[in-house]
């Protein structure tokens, strides 16, 4: 077993690679009373079109199915349902789909082995009818009409349209009426089959636990499975571009809502390296302590520290701004000007520590809880990156490496404003 | 883990989370005092204005590079409605000493000063708050109260609150009024923030790895130092004396949303707090979990809804239930509803519903200690009604509740209010 050791945070990490191709990661987290068990598959709503193993041609399924899947394979053979024998073990059970991955999981402090058994159990074994599919469009389309009345998730949605021509960051993880209406329990077999063998998967364990026990305990709950060859995974082709630099929608809010993307470019190594230098720059531009802030503040124009955020899979990557404002395109216009200026001016070395000493403590305070560690670790493995690298890597990160990428990056023309008002 | 409790004066209270689990220590100050009509927009700017800066830390950009400088204290200041009381909370989380990149840094301390300075010394020009800060927070408040339409949910359900508690302190929206901003100026603001400063509950509390000096740093600042006795004006959450409504209350209001969201307000006409150990047992079966009566009726065999559950709030023995359905399913689901609360009383449900209710409830309670924020939650609840039920005790009577119990709960459990936002 493989241990990584990240003396910042004096947390330990033990990795193991089984046979049947499955990653386990295990956090042990002395005296801690809940438990936390996480498995995911690197399958989420990005991936419509793929090779199976062994085949030739390619295979295209309708959107939503990731999260359709999420949904139906909690249903089992005997009729019960493993959320329902989950949460009468006294266990919190979930699941939840993103764009690169899917992932089951549960939280307690009793009953460990019991719900160990039933989601291993559950993951390992899908049961689709006819009848159990089409009763799931019911229970999906009232969650998607439910997105549909999240200004936040509209104007999110409408961001990704603006930046993106073919990428399938555009589509709604959980499709739309329409293409649900198309899942039937065949297309779920072929996907599960393609996307949930073991080395297509990882699983994280955080909580007191012994890590070579678990190991064990985890490996005993396996069926036999080979590992399967890689999935050649398709994605349409992506110009740099952006389709249009401004995105529209009506809906009654009280207050514009906005989000400003600036579509990047997806880099293959060092990827935290830059993810860190970005979350700098965007603090540094229009943080809580910045000027671009204290200015948009007094004048009305914002009146909470907007969302500052950078996201990334394996096929896309952007940097997001979003708030609510009066006036949207005053504050669009202005963050223009402030990285223009910064570009021009460069960043002042006194800001920059600052920042970095604040982004440093936001990495430490994501150890607190099991969940949020195991589920940092499992996004991040998908991404082909080591949580504990954010801790070691941020000290490397200079004021001219920042520059660098504030030049590569924050580019007017790769820069969109999406707003949701009345 | 251990919790202790002192009182530094008259109405101010010291609790320290002594804690190893954390890499962060956190402090919370909570100022509580009773919701009314004149005063709860007032302290809603005073929770904002507070945040714009203190003697030490004139503006809110000295506060943030302030905070920005100590890795990233989180400060936050939030606004509750606990029972018929209104609480300003005020929180700093910082990085423990032992994860900081640098020793020698008393980081419990620095943040203890900072977070006391905010609420306690703030910035003052001639004996106002500066008029400037108080004009743009209005404004922020005001952004804040319309933006209440914005999460539709959220929106219809206090919209429910608000139908059902007319003219009463809970019937309040949190932030306040619009129309009554106008009369807040900086002199007038000031003045009330003494009067409420002297006059309300102060709990502090701090969890973390914490030494025994502690108590005594807090007890010596200078802020602490300055505080009279008092004893304050607020209202314990005990004895709620409800009695059922005689007709239902069913209203229904348009708004420009896809799905309906269907709320019902129930009233639980009991006035021993014991019983409210039965009550959450009970809202755990209607719709309080995946097994619930809500959950597996509505949403999984109906198909009617994605969200299908129900909350209960104790300090007000209400229970709200919460769907979001199709608008033409409003009969529909509203007969299915209902069947659910006459399952109840009819106990229509197994010793193993019960069973699992109790389990869910108890490793709810089996984390707290788990969370730096759930136990500072936790031990203030127990604070604000004045109940001291250690976490054991509390799974004690949990365990205790049977079959019976629950079916004298749904006996007592009556719809006050049917809200339906549709389009």
């Amino acid at each position: 077993m493989q241990v990584i050791e990240s003396l910042k945070v004096k947390e330990k990490v033990y990795i193991e690679k089984l046979e049947n191709g499955l990653t386990v990661m295990i956090i042990p987290k002395q005296g801690m009373q809940k438990k936390y068990m996480i498995w995911g598959t690197h399958y989420g709503s990005n991936e419509s079109s793929f090779v199976v193993p062994g085949e030739t041609d390619i295979t295209t399924v309708p959107n939503g199915v990731a999260h359709f899947l999420e949904h139906k394979l909690f249903e089992q053979e005997n009729g019960t349902n493993s959320l329902d024998v989950l949460t009468a073990l006294g266990v919190e059970a979930n699941a939840y789909t993103t764009n690169d991955h899917t992932a089951y999981l549960f939280e307690c402090t009793d009953n460990f082995y019991e719900a160990m058994d039933e989601l291993m159990d559950y993951v390992q074994h899908p049961y689709f009818t006819d009848e159990n599919v089409e009763k799931e469009k019911g229970i999906i389309g009232q969650e998607i009409m439910m997105y549909d009345d999240y200004p936040e998730w509209r104007v999110y949605l409408n961001a990704m349209q603006a930046m993106y021509h073919n990428n399938p960051v555009k589509i709604d993880i959980v499709g739309t009426i329409e293409t649900i209406s198309k899942i039937d329990k065949n297309i779920l077999y072929k996907c599960y089959q393609t996307f949930y063998n073991p080395s297509n998967m990882a699983m994280v364990l955080c909580g007191d636990f012994e890590p070579e026990a678990i190991i064990e305990e985890v490996k005993k709950r396996l069926i036999n499975t080979k590992a399967s060859g890689d999935i050649k995974r398709i994605y349409p082709d992506e110009p740099d571009t952006i389709v249009q630099d401004r995105i529209e929608q009506k809906l009654e809010v009280s207050q514009p809502l906005y989000t400003i993307g600036i579509k990047d470019t997806v880099d293959c190594d060092r990827k935290e390296k830059k993810h860190i230098a970005i979350d700098i720059l965007l603090n540094i531009i229009i943080g809580r302590s910045s000027k671009l802030y204290k200015e948009l503040y007094n004048e009305g124009i914002i009146y909470a520290q907007p969302t500052l955020e950078y996201e990334f899979t394996n096929i896309y990557a952007h940097a997001l701004i979003s708030g609510q404002s009066p006036n949207p395109e005053k504050v669009y216009e202005k963050f223009k000007k402030e990285v223009a200026n910064l570009k021009e001016n460069g960043i002042p070395e006194e800001e920059f520590n600052r920042i970095k000493k604040m982004i440093y403590g936001s990495y430490i305070k994501e150890y607190n809880d099991v969940a949020d560690i195991a589920r940092m670790f499992l996004g991040d493995y998908f991404k082909g990156i080591n949580s504990f690298d954010y801790l070691e890597d941020i000290e490397g990160i200079t004021v001219e490496y920042s520059e660098q990428i504030l030049k590569d990056v924050f580019k007017d023309d790769k820069m969109i404003l999406s707003v949701v008002k009345n | 883990m251990t919790y202790k409790q002192e009182e530094l004066k008259k109405g101010i209270k010291l609790h320290t989370i002594n804690t190893d689990k954390f890499k962060t220590n956190l402090i919370a100050v909570f100022i509580t005092t009773a919701l009314n009509r004149e005063n709860v927009t007032k302290n809603a700017v005073i929770s904002a204005i507070l945040r714009r800066g203190s003697k030490t830390m004139p503006s809110q950009e000295d506060i943030s590079k302030q905070m920005e400088e100590m890795y990233g204290a989180s400060f936050d200041c939030g606004l509750d409605k606990t029972g018929d009381n209104q609480v300003l909370k005020f929180y700093i989380e910082t990085i423990n000493d032992n994860f900081l990149p640098q020793t020698g840094e008393d980081m419990l301390k620095t943040s203890l000063e900072k977070l006391l300075d905010i609420v306690f010394n703030p910035f003052i020009e001639n004996e106002a708050f500066k008029s400037k800060y108080v004009e743009q927070e209005k404004n922020n408040i005001k952004q804040r109260i319309e933006g209440k339409i914005d999460n539709k949910a959220k929106y219809a359900l206090d919209r429910c609150t608000e139908e059902m508690y007319k003219n009463q302190p809970f019937g309040l929206y949190k932030l306040g009024y619009v129309e009554d901003l106008d009369a807040i100026d900086g002199k007038n603001l000031y003045e009330y923030y003494k009067s409420l400063i002297n006059s309300c509950k102060i709990d502090i509390f701090i969890s973390g790895i914490l030494n025994e000096n502690i108590p005594s740093i807090v007890f010596e600042n200078e802020n602490i130092q300055k505080l009279q006795e008092r004893t304050p004006q607020y209202v314990i959450p005990k004895e709620l004396n409800k009695t059922a409504i005689e007709t239902e209350n069913v209203i229904s209001e348009s708004m420009d949303v896809t799905q309906g969201k269907l709320i019902l307000g129930l009233d639980v006409c009991i006035n021993e707090e014991d019983l409210r150990y039965d009550v959450l047992i009970y809202n755990s079966i209607l719709g309080g979990s995946a097994n619930s009566k809500m959950f597996q009726n509505v949403r999984e065999k109906a198909h009617l809804a994605y969200v299908a559950s129900s909350n209960y709030l104790r300090y007000k023995n209400n229970i709200f239930i919460n769907c979001g359905i199709e608008i033409g399913n409003y009969d529909k689901a509203l007969s299915l509803i209902k069947q659910q609360i006459e399952d109840m009383k009819n106990g229509n449900f197994t010793e193993e519903d019960i069973a699992n209710a109790k389990k869910g409830i108890i490793a709810t309670i089996e984390t707290i200690d788990d969370e730096q924020d759930t136990g500072i939650t936790y031990y203030f609840g127990q604070e604000l009604s004045e109940s001291n039920i250690s976490i054991e005790d509390y799974k004690k009577r949990i365990e205790k509740v049977n079959k019976e119990n629950i079916i004298d709960i749904a006996k007592k459990v009556f719809v006050n209010t049917i809200y339906f936002l549709k389009d």
